[in-house]
């Protein structure tokens, strides 16, 4: 069982590691941007550039993700040409639950999400994060009460974030 | 943070996303307390809470309804 004190750090320091080209998203990107909501793993938006699936399937490799919701004894290869072969995955490693999405609902694919996305450092390495704009409509395109119930507070920094604009 | 900011959280303007969200039942101070820490110290808070509310979770025991526990003191 990873430690829970690191269950977001880790899996962040292991893609940083490993160069791996994604941009943060889901509740983890809204803890960044301001918002209390809680979450309790990461989901990132990754580029599907070969170079990079080999980086993918690498840093899952060191940290013996496998399949969550998947029965015990699915066989399944992790390497590059199955992730070329899927879009989303959903991956619990020895180190925290990670999430990896082809495609952000009500946004799109990797360049989408990419676009206008914010960069911060984190934990030494630097991440693109979603801009708050499409980490809303994201929010609402995923339309389930968790993500909904998200979106007044998200709005909130949003503006708050638009009259820091103004201001400066 | 710049003062205009803060007031918005604190008092916000009629119609503004903030008032929507304070009306929706978002306390504003809490996200404004949020918003002056660095992304990564937002990240360590998120975890520390979970890792809280795991602690909490493990060491709770229930014993059973109040009710019941009342009518058997008595």
């Amino acid at each position: 069982m990873p430690v829970l004190s690191n269950i977001i750090e880790a899996p962040l320091r292991l893609l940083g590691e490993y160069r791996v080209d994604c941009v943060i998203v889901g509740g983890v990107a809204a803890a960044i941007h301001g918002s209390l909501l809680l979450t309790n793993d990461l989901d990132v938006c990754y580029s599907r550039d070969p170079a990079n699936l080999d980086r993918i399937a690498a840093a899952l490799q060191s940290a013996h993700a496998r399949l969550r919701h998947t029965p015990e004894g699915i066989p399944f290869i992790l390497d590059a040409e199955t992730l070329k072969r899927g879009l989303n995955f959903t991956f619990t490693t020895d180190i925290g639950d990670l999430d990896l999405l082809g495609e952000v609902r009500g946004v799109g694919n990797y360049k989408d999400v990419l676009s206008n996305s914010i960069t911060v450092e984190l934990f030494g390495h630097h991440f693109a994060v979603i801009d708050i704009a499409r980490l809303i409509s994201a929010k609402r395109a995923a339309g389930r009460p968790r993500d909904l119930i998200a979106i007044p507070e998200l709005e909130a920094i949003q503006q708050a974030q638009a009259l820091a604009k103004e201001k400066s | 943070m710049h003062a205009d900011i803060e007031d918005y959280f604190l008092n916000p303007p009629p119609g503004s996303a903030a008032m929507r969200a304070a009306e929706f039942g978002i306390d504003l101070t809490l996200t404004l307390e949020h918003l002056r820490l660095t992304p990564e110290e937002r990240i360590r808070k998120l975890v520390s809470f979970i890792e809280e509310i795991a602690k909490l979770q493990e060491s709770v025991r229930i014993i059973g309804p109040t009710n019941a526990r009342v009518e058997q003191h008595h």
